[in-house]
């Protein structure tokens, strides 16, 4: 029985490009990416040869990897039972059943096969006239949801000194100048924290409004089921990344591109959490597999001497308030940490709640910061102004020392997944110091806190049952939120963590004031509820999300008498404690 | 291979008789002129060693810090570091491969740990450890430098395990001395000793380790090694304690074991964070505090309700 097609899902899976009259000739001063179209064949040829090669060259691997991708394929598709499936299932059933007669020759050819389907459609596109579409339409577009009235005057070319909402509400903080200066002569690898499906198209516009050139990254394929997004995501450099897909060899297919695309030169992007983070903790566990790709790429390149640094720049997105903020950390509590990978029903795909998102944070000037932090070479090195590697105390090193044994440049996967493991340690301490607290997390934290203090000896899903039932005099939360900030702006002297531009100055009533604004009438439920002279910790689960984010610094912000409950906090981070 | 040793004393020696066994160029730098074994060049100046392909650092914990930052200015990412120092650092328990890698530009390095002692080293008599490393290539260059027919070397990629599990032992280490001082047997101290491997293991995962790591030469080989009664720094220190020694006298006893007197508290604050039980850590704490001594700290453990294993 054939299921009916629906046209739409049929244009999303097949990319969608606009008809070319002229051939397109990139001006030398354009970024990398712009070079991408007439690149791009090679590329994808570059990517099976590596691939096919890594796993014909002995017979149990090769054998292994057909088997995988026969089982895990056959799996799949049957259970999707949609067009793919009617195309591919076949194949690979037939593979299944063949495979023990198959000749060396024959598995090569069916490795190359699926490897070829696999490397084509992850392989992104690039079309500057799209760029430039976006570029120019897709701020106003959000302005016009946010402002409805302003629409008109939004459309129209940009007036110098106009600022659209958009632009008010995101504000770009950290090492622009220096970014600028890297990417002229190394390859950016952009890691990011991970919070919401916004990230991407933030920081995209981030970079376009920074003056960076733009970075090239894997979107999920989930993303790409909206015809638009679709349009615009495979246009803009982006590649397909199909987490539906369990088989090894599709993994390293994924790998490989990313590896072949900054061994070129392309500017990346990735998100090291891998997937938006459940409980709003900054990412303290990441997964590697393409910052693996990165280093690996970096001694390729050293081996043939191509002497190209690459610089990985740790970026922190943070929101004042995040649209998908409630399922996130209900799914986070639904199955205790284990996530589940593809969230397909959240805020993100429904369009009543990004008009209400943006309804939302209209007005709130610096609701999204994106602060882009010192790079560090793929050893986590910092780097100074001219890319230069530095030692501890400052001496300028040799980058290419990492990769050498006796004196001699060589490729060693095994020693660059270790670079990769402590490189990713570096990571995690630097999202810890150039995170920006916001006053959603401050305030969450001190009625958490309270919250904990109230309920010690519980565990959480106990205490989280403990809804509206704990409250503070105004007084004493002002109090307490401005001792937390004082604090924090000591560990932000020391470099430890950043504090939002707007609450350094502001009185604790405004910072209060702010985080119940911006929380109430967005979020189906109340976080905390304003009663006059008191402020009710209304729904614990929500400000145990906004509060995550300073667990980190929890035990050095806390008074004495909020010590032993700041240790309960902290724990919420220790790798396998209860 | 060039081989560096830093550190004059029994351990460092022990490595550059190792190392010049099995015929490598080997330079030992010491802050004071001593006998050295034979094929073993002397330096008191720390840019010497920068002409190594391996380093050891063996050097008591607590130096650790201030000789590594001065020797990291004469290093780049090609020099390969191993220390052999026993000692978790600072209230978060860092590990001394963490501490090199932020005080230096190296990122290769290993920990070499386990019932592994500076006499043997130095006759080459039987024994055995492990490398704690997450390069392989460190594994290969330290057998190179110093294995031979009389020492096994074993390798781990946890090595953040086998760093931890080996100060926990020096901790363990601590209580066997101080049970011993008090008059207990060997019953009583096999109690002792499986109960703090019990809380080691639950302790490891909260530090980034693996628990199977204890299973190995840095863990359960190194604690027989105490069982069977070798007298390590922190055994007498234990003595000593248990003799009623102030901490002061009993620190001098023990050299420069200095690490042990604070381990212990800092042990018990992080299992409080983590949730973890540590009782035997927890009572060595109050001992080295004064907060507790003699009878009522074997009381302290004794009067707890016993679980399951």
């Amino acid at each position: 029985m054939l299921e009916k097609l629906n046209p739409l899902r049929v244009y999303s899976e097949r990319p969608l490009r606009l008809p070319r009259l002229r051939p397109f000739v990139p001006r030398p001063t354009d970024p990398p990416v712009y070079y991408f179209n007439a690149e791009r064949d090679d590329i994808v040829r570059d990517v099976i040869a590596r691939v096919v090669d890594q796993h014909a060259a002995d017979r149990p691997r090769l054998e292994l990897a057909l088997n995988d991708a026969a089982y895990h394929e056959i799996r799949r598709l049957s259970r999707q039972g949609d067009i793919e499936a009617k195309e591919h299932l076949g194949f690979f059933k037939g593979l299944a059943r063949r495979l023990a007669r198959m000749s060396e020759a024959d598995k090569r050819e069916a490795l190359r096969h699926i490897v070829t389907r696999y490397a084509e459609d992850v392989a992104g596109n690039f079309d500057p006239r799209v760029y430039d579409l976006s570029r120019h339409v897709m701020p106003r577009l959000i302005t016009g949801v946010m402002r409805p009235s302003r629409l008109p005057v939004e459309l129209l070319p940009s007036s110098p000194g106009s600022t659209r909402a958009v632009d008010e509400l995101l504000r770009i903080e950290g090492a622009v100048e220096k970014l600028r200066r890297l990417e002229k002569t190394g390859t950016l690898v952009y890691v990011p924290t991970h919070s919401s499906n916004l990230d991407s198209i933030v920081l995209g516009h981030a970079l376009e409004q920074a003056g960076l050139s733009p970075a090239i990254y894997g979107a999920g394929k989930n993303l790409f089921t909206n015809p638009i997004i679709s349009f615009f995501m495979h246009n803009l450099g982006a590649y397909r990344v199909d987490r539906r897909i369990a088989a090894r060899v599709y993994k390293d297919v994924l790998k490989t591109y990313s590896q072949v695309m900054l061994e070129r030169g392309y500017h990346s992007l990735f998100f090291p959490g891998g997937t938006r983070s459940r409980s709003n903790l900054l990412e303290h566990r990441l997964k590697l597999g393409l910052a693996g790709s990165a280093v690996q790429a970096f001694s390729h390149n050293r081996v043939r001497g191509v002497d190209r640094n690459l610089y990985f720049v740790p970026v922190t997105i943070n929101y004042e308030l995040v649209l998908e903020g409630e399922t996130l950390i209900e799914d986070w509590l639904k199955s205790e940490g284990k996530a589940r990978y593809i969230i397909e029903d959240d805020e993100f795909s429904r369009l009543d709640r990004w008009v209400a998102f943006f309804r939302k944070i209209v007005g709130l000037a610096g609701a999204c910061v994106i602060r882009f932090g010192d790079p560090v070479d793929p050893f986590g090195n910092p780097v100074d102004d001219e890319g230069c590697s530095l030692a501890p105390g400052g001496r300028p090193i040799d980058v290419g020392s990492y990769v050498k044994r006796q004196g001699q440049a060589v490729e060693d996967a095994q020693r660059d997944a270790a670079y990769t493991r402590d490189l990713g340690e570096v990571l995690v301490r630097r999202y810890r110091e150039e995170t920006v607290l916001m006053a959603t997390s401050l305030v969450a934290h001190v009625l958490y806190r309270r919250l904990v203090r109230e309920t010690m000896g519980f565990d959480l899903f106990h205490r989280l049952r403990h809804r509206g039932e704990v409250s503070l005099a105004r007084e004493r939360l002002h109090a307490e939120v401005g001792a937390l900030r004082d604090r924090l702006r000591g560990l932000e002297d020391a470099g430890k963590v950043r504090v939002n531009h707007d609450i350094r100055e502001r009185s604790p009533a405004d910072i209060v004031d702010r985080a119940l604004t911006v929380w109430n009438g967005y979020h189906r439920r109340t976080a905390a509820r304003d009663e006059g002279s008191d402020v009710t910790a209304e729904d614990p689960t929500l400000l145990l999300y906004y509060q995550n984010r300073l667990v980190p610094f929890a035990e050095r912000v806390a008074g004495q008498e909020d010590l032993a409950a700041a240790r309960e906090i902290a724990a919420l981070e220790i790798r396998g404690a209860t | 291979m060039r081989v560096g040793v830093l550190g004059g004393g029994g351990f460092g020696r022990g490595l550059a008789a190792a190392a010049a066994r099995a015929k490598n160029e080997v330079t030992l730098w010491s802050r004071s002129a001593r006998e050295l074994p034979a094929g073993v060049e002397s330096t008191g100046e720390l840019a010497a060693l920068g002409g190594c392909d391996v380093i050891f650092l063996a050097v008591p914990s607590g130096y650790v810090e201030s000789l590594s930052t001065e020797l990291g200015r004469h290093l780049d990412g090609s020099h390969v570091l191993v220390h052999v120092s026993r000692g978790l650092v600072g209230p978060q328990l860092g590990t001394l491969s963490q501490l090199l890698r932020r005080t230096t530009p190296c990122r290769r390095v290993g920990a070499l740990a386990g019932p592994l002692i500076a006499e043997a080293l130095a006759s080459g008599a039987p024994s055995g450890a492990v490398v704690g490393t997450r390069f392989q290539e460190v594994a290969g260059l330290v057998r190179d430098a110093i294995a031979s027919d009389g020492l096994r070397l074993y390798e781990s990629a946890d090595i953040v395990g086998v760093e931890v599990s080996s100060a926990l032992v020096g901790l363990l280490a601590l209580a066997v001395g101080y049970g011993r001082g008090l008059g207990a047997g060997p019953a009583s101290l096999s109690v002792v000793l499986t109960r703090g491997l019990a809380e080691a293991r639950r302790l490891l995962p909260t530090l980034g380790g693996q628990a199977d790591t204890l299973n190995g030469l840095a863990g359960f080989g190194d604690m027989l090694a105490v069982a069977a009664g070798d007298a390590r720094p922190e055994v007498r220190l234990g003595e000593a304690l248990a003799a009623g020694q102030s901490v002061e006298e009993a620190g001098r006893v023990a050299g420069a074991y200095i690490e042990g007197l604070t381990i212990g508290r800092r042990v018990a604050a992080h299992a409080e964070r983590a949730h973890v039980d540590v009782p035997v850590a927890r009572a060595m704490a109050q001992v080295i505090a004064g907060e507790l001594a003699g009878e009522a700290a074997v009381r302290a453990l004794m009067a707890r309700h016993a679980g399951r294993e």
